[in-house]
């Protein structure tokens, strides 16, 4: 299963833009990964989640997952993330900037 | 004013939560319009009774999501209320009435919309949460991830930023896209550095022209985020890369990330206002700022570009300090010299 995250706008402007293999995450970070994927219900969310209009620095999301011949990609903008997307984008995020 | 403003924003969220696309789409719309709305001079009568307060009266209210997601969050200072022990709340407190004075004394402005709406602000919104924001009704602060970033509430100019926001959204309610997009966070900048330079007593050479100094981490190459007097000087560093604003039309970046890169193109406008308080000299927000100012409140529109921004401004300093006076002569060269 591979994982692409990317996010853009905010304050700052800055892009944030990661991919993870979960093969080749430490094992108790792969079950981590899986275990939010599927506690967001990631595969059925809708392609876009986000407010017609764009709003003073907001950040967007782009999680794509492609896993078993499957690929769903979910655009989500910082006022329409459902409350159980964000444990994953949280450790997207913390992932991509290498925090401890 | 549409019926559909009769049914309370509650029913609306509920409909933008679970409505098909349709309403979900007729929903938002409401809802931003009843944001607008408070801001329309025409139903002032109407409103005001019910929403305002005393002219001139500040009215701060500082919330804490306790590193969660859900806004406000809980109430932890409000107007009057002493010190707490938690620096991001005073802070936030502290530059919310800075920004609040800066706008009363200095153009005569009642808060966000002239009638002393009430300033709401969230700290600790999130986890490690790298950023600011304006949602349309109150301002959210993240602590930073701690690594890069510090908490937003650091620097003065970034709150007078976020509040900026309000105001652009209460006059000239520029779309957050492209070069309107651009626009709307330039004047953001334009009015959290003069907030921050007001409250400093600064003049045009003694300020640092700098948003966001103070934001990063020790060990960051960076100045701040931004350099509105040089575009693109702010931070080189190798975790960053390199601050990618221009300063010239000729190097505009056309790109589909950060709503059309209105915080990349907005060094271009910046620029602009720097070097119009640059040949005016003094405290900038006196001449510049207030050049700026009433283009943003009286005539500058929603789908506005940098020439309707240049000409407007050209126009309003001339109505201001006269036809071919040295104010107008200095914005338009101020223009010219970015490209415009």
């Amino acid at each position: 299963m591979r994982i692409m995250f990317e996010r853009t706008g905010g304050f700052a402007g800055l892009k944030l833009k990661a991919s993870f293999e979960a093969d080749s995450l430490p094992p108790r970070e792969a079950r981590r990964l899986h275990k939010l994927l599927h506690d967001s219900r990631f595969f059925e969310l809708p392609l876009r989640l986000e407010s017609p209009a764009s709003r003073p620095d907001h950040f967007l999301y782009r999680v794509t997952v492609e896993k078993e011949n499957c690929v769903h990609s979910v655009l989500a903008s910082e006022d329409a993330i459902p409350g159980g997307l964000r444990p994953l984008l949280d450790w997207l995020t913390a992932a991509a900037l290498r925090l401890p | 004013m549409p019926a559909c403003c009769i049914i309370p924003p509650y029913i609306l969220r509920s409909i933008v939560l679970r409505g098909d696309e349709r309403q979900r789409s007729a929903a938002w719309a409401t809802l931003t319009d009843s944001e607008q709305i408070r801001g329309e001079r025409r139903i002032l009568t109407v409103l005001a009774p019910l929403a305002g307060t005393a002219t001139g009266t500040r009215r701060r209210t500082i919330y804490d999501a306790r590193r969660g997601y859900s806004l406000p969050g809980r109430l932890v200072r409000g107007e009057g209320d002493p010190k707490t022990r938690d620096t991001g709340v005073n802070e936030a407190y502290d530059g919310s009435g800075a920004t609040y004075d800066f706008f009363y004394r200095v153009y005569g402005r009642k808060s966000i919309d002239n009638r002393g709406f009430r300033l709401d602000a969230t700290v600790h919104y999130g986890v490690r949460y790298d950023n600011a924001f304006w949602n349309g009704r109150q301002m959210v602060y993240g602590d930073g991830d701690g690594r890069v970033f510090r908490r937003f509430t650091i620097a003065l100019d970034i709150i007078g930023h976020e509040l900026a926001h309000g105001v652009t959204q209460y006059e000239a309610n520029l779309e957050y896209r492209g070069q309107p997009g651009a626009l709307n966070e330039s004047f953001s900048d334009v009015f959290g550095s003069l907030v921050k330079q007001y409250r400093r007593r600064q003049t045009v050479g003694e300020a640092d022209w700098l948003i966001g100094e103070g934001l990063f981490m020790p060990g960051i190459r960076a100045k701040g985020l931004r350099s509105m007097s040089n575009p693109g000087s702010a931070y080189d560093d190798p975790l960053l890369g390199r601050d990618p604003q221009p300063g010239h039309m000729r190097d505009y970046v056309e790109t589909y990330d950060d709503s059309g890169g209105v915080h990349i193109n907005s060094g271009i406008p910046n620029r602009a206002f720097y070097l119009l308080a640059a040949r005016l000299g003094g405290f900038a927000w006196e001449k510049a700022g207030r050049i700026w100012y009433l283009a943003l409140c009286d005539k500058l529109s929603t789908h506005a570009k940098f020439a309707d921004a240049m000409n407007l401004t050209v126009r309003t300093a001339g109505e201001l300090y006269g036809r071919n006076s040295r104010e107008q002569k200095a914005t338009r060269e101020a223009w010219a010299e970015v490209g415009c």
